[in-house]
């Protein structure tokens, strides 16, 4: 379970996180929906200990995050923005080197790597080095490494982000068997459909704000628009008349 | 989640993970063998140059033109060690002008009867004083003319009942400190210099893929969410790097001394022992500044967004370690004890003791070795440090 409270984060003059408060609930998954540029990847950046919040709380299964960053990160399992791979290390060599470093060996790696490898269908190119991936397998890989030592919290940084069909479905996959087993999963998106396809609850963000959160029948009730694309551009201010 | 994973173990799986991916990089591998190879080569080829002009001064072939002026002359000439005649040119001195010679002599006709009548009997020695090359050829021909000349000179006075020596008054002796051999004293004094200079090239892929590199690739972001503390991250990384650099400086230090075996050290008359003592105490000298070496190259890639603003960056660090070398080289001052404790100077007075077989205390090299570590340690924890930057972990 993940708790934010007034996360506030600027960069000189820009307030690019101001005053972000939601929580993610186990069992459950929640989207962080925005347009680019929202404040989405500065919120999970700080969610992830990666950055320091000026101000504001974040609690991981009820660790202090931003006092305990090495207590939190046990708990965290991340695909960031920026999920750059090893092109001379091979697939299965990615999730063992993550999970190594998580402080688990021998035969426990390997079952779990192989379970991963199965379950992303990357059995045939887990012996493969990375340099010649598509940017579906090159996903799939940073996915399994995020999640080789099986964290309770899932975060993810538009995970379906320039992804063919097939390699779309495959994350969507992943992401409902981890609520099924009762992880708590957040990830972000720009994109309507992929959020409304899987989330539990969604939280709407538009310039570095909360604009909106609920089930989308809340958004649908809280917006007076049946459409949830449309709902999505009211609550955002994404309208002409509001941009003026 | 597990209890097992320690700063230490993480530390290790770092290592792991690095220097299989080097082993990985052709780029860096050919780097390691050059750079290891390029010292002993430089030096191999110096002093096979330098050798091989001296040989040409004691294997030499003069072209004689009028042998048949004066043949018992002739075959004294061919008598003396390692020299050929042969026929001269039709035109000595073009011949010479051209440089198609270096040095001719002419025998004239009239050589015969003014010998004959024991009046001085003219020899020609043809030659070009601006070839730099044929000089000691030049000084060769003429020393065997004026020895030829003494010992006709002597037979004649004993033949006259005059002991020979009555006609040397002034005995010359001979005490060369010959521009060769101090040539090949300089080269030697480059020794130290190459040993360092392989350790840092050797190092050098491996520091910089795995910090401006991870930058480059946006992979330090997902390698730091894991629950390693950064200081196991960078002592990883700084360890795999050291162990690259270690193993250079053995290649090379190996090499080099291996091949001076086979160096025709005795012909440029050099008395430098290079054995195994001297091979052991380069690389203790040296081997301890191979961490700090490699932490300074570490912290300084870590500012450069990819791995060729790192290599700019560290092609400039490496012109500044070899400031001290050079100066001593070029400019021996003499040796002052705080010099041992400062990194590179400290390695360069060292290594001068080594190969000159001076005896160097324990406790020199301890400290040496001490005070560099020390000093990677502290360059290992402000890398650590810049690991927490957000601008380092996400700018790209």
């Amino acid at each position: 379970m993940i708790a934010i409270d007034n996360l506030h984060k600027r960069f000189g003059d820009v307030r690019a996180v101001d005053g972000v408060t939601f929580t993610a609930d186990d069992g459950k998954v929640t989207g962080l929906l925005g347009p680019n540029g929202a404040g989405k990847t500065t919120t999970l950046r700080m969610l992830y200990t990666l950055m320091r919040p000026d101000e504001g709380r974040i609690l991981v299964d009820g660790i202090d995050a931003v006092a305990d960053p090495q207590g939190a990160r046990f708990a965290l399992g991340v695909l960031p923005d920026q999920s750059g791979l090893y092109p001379r290390l091979t697939a299965r060599e990615h999730i063992e080197y993550f999970g190594e470093l998580q402080g688990i060996t021998g035969a426990d790696l390997r079952s779990r790597t192989d379970h991963l490898l199965k379950m992303l269908d990357m059995t045939a190119i887990a012996e493969r080095r990375v340099a010649g991936f598509s940017h579906g397998e090159r996903t799939k890989t940073a996915l399994a490494r995020a999640i080789v030592h099986n964290p309770k919290n899932v975060l993810l940084d538009e995970p379906t982000n320039g992804l063919d069909v097939m390699s779309t479905r495959a994350v969507r996959e992943i992401i409902r068997r981890l609520k099924g087993e009762g992880h708590t999963v957040l990830f972000s998106s720009h994109v309507m459909q992929e959020v409304s396809a899987l989330c539990d609850t969604i939280v709407v963000i538009a310039r570095g704000r909360i604009v909106g959160a609920g089930s989308p029948d809340d958004l649908r009730r809280q917006t007076g628009h049946e459409n949830l694309e449309d709902a999505f551009v009211a609550l955002s201010g994404l309208e002409p008349e509001s941009v003026s | 989640m597990s209890a097992k994973s320690t700063p230490v173990t993480q530390a290790l799986v770092v290592i792991k993970k690095e220097l299989k991916d080097w082993s990985r990089d052709r780029r860096s591998i050919i780097t390691v063998l050059v750079s290891s190879l390029l010292a002993p080569g430089i030096i191999f080829f110096m002093f096979n140059s330098m050798a091989s002009r001296q040989r040409s001064v004691e294997d030499i072939t003069v072209p004689v033109v009028g042998a048949a002026n004066a043949p018992a002359f002739v075959d004294w000439l061919k008598q003396q060690a390692g020299v050929t005649i042969v026929e001269g040119p039709e035109n000595p001195e073009e011949a010479v002008r051209s440089r198609r010679e270096d040095v001719v002599v002419v025998i004239p006709e009239n050589f015969a009867k003014n010998f004959k009548a024991s009046r001085p009997a003219q020899v020609r020695l043809i030659s070009d004083g601006s070839s730099q090359n044929a000089r000691p050829k030049i000084q060769r021909v003429r020393q065997m003319l004026n020895r030829y000349s003494g010992e006709i000179g002597s037979l004649r006075l004993i033949a006259r009942g005059v002991s020979p020596v009555v006609a040397s008054p002034v005995q010359v002796e001979d005490v060369e400190v010959s521009s060769a051999q101090q040539r090949a004293a300089m080269i030697l004094g480059f020794i130290p210099l190459f040993v360092m200079l392989s350790a840092f090239t050797g190092a050098m892929g491996i520091t910089t893929d795995s910090t401006a590199g991870e930058r480059e690739r946006g992979s330090f972001e997902a390698l730091l969410v894991n629950p390693a503390p950064r200081i196991a991250i960078a002592a990883g990384k700084w360890l795999a790097g050291t162990l690259t650099a270690i193993a250079t400086v053995m290649i090379t230090a190996g090499l080099l001394f291996a091949m001076f075996r086979y160096l025709p050290l005795q012909d440029l008359g050099i008395r430098f022992r290079l054995g195994t003592p001297e091979m052991l105490g380069t690389m203790a000298v040296v081997l301890p500044l191979c961490p700090l070496i490699v932490a300074i190259q570490m912290y300084v890639a870590t500012f450069a967004k990819s791995f060729k603003e790192a290599q700019s960056y560290l092609s400039f660090l490496m012109m500044a370690q070899m400031i001290p070398g050079m100066m001593a080289t070029m400019n021996p001052t003499g040796t002052k004890a705080w010099m041992y404790y400062i990194p590179w100077i400290g390695q360069q007075t060292l290594l001068t003791d080594v190969l000159g077989n001076k005896p160097i205390g324990v406790m020199v090299f301890a400290v040496v070795g001490v005070v560099n570590v020390v000093l990677a340690v502290v360059a290992i924890r402000a890398t650590a440090g810049l690991l927490h930057r957000e601008k380092i972990i996400f700018g790209r």
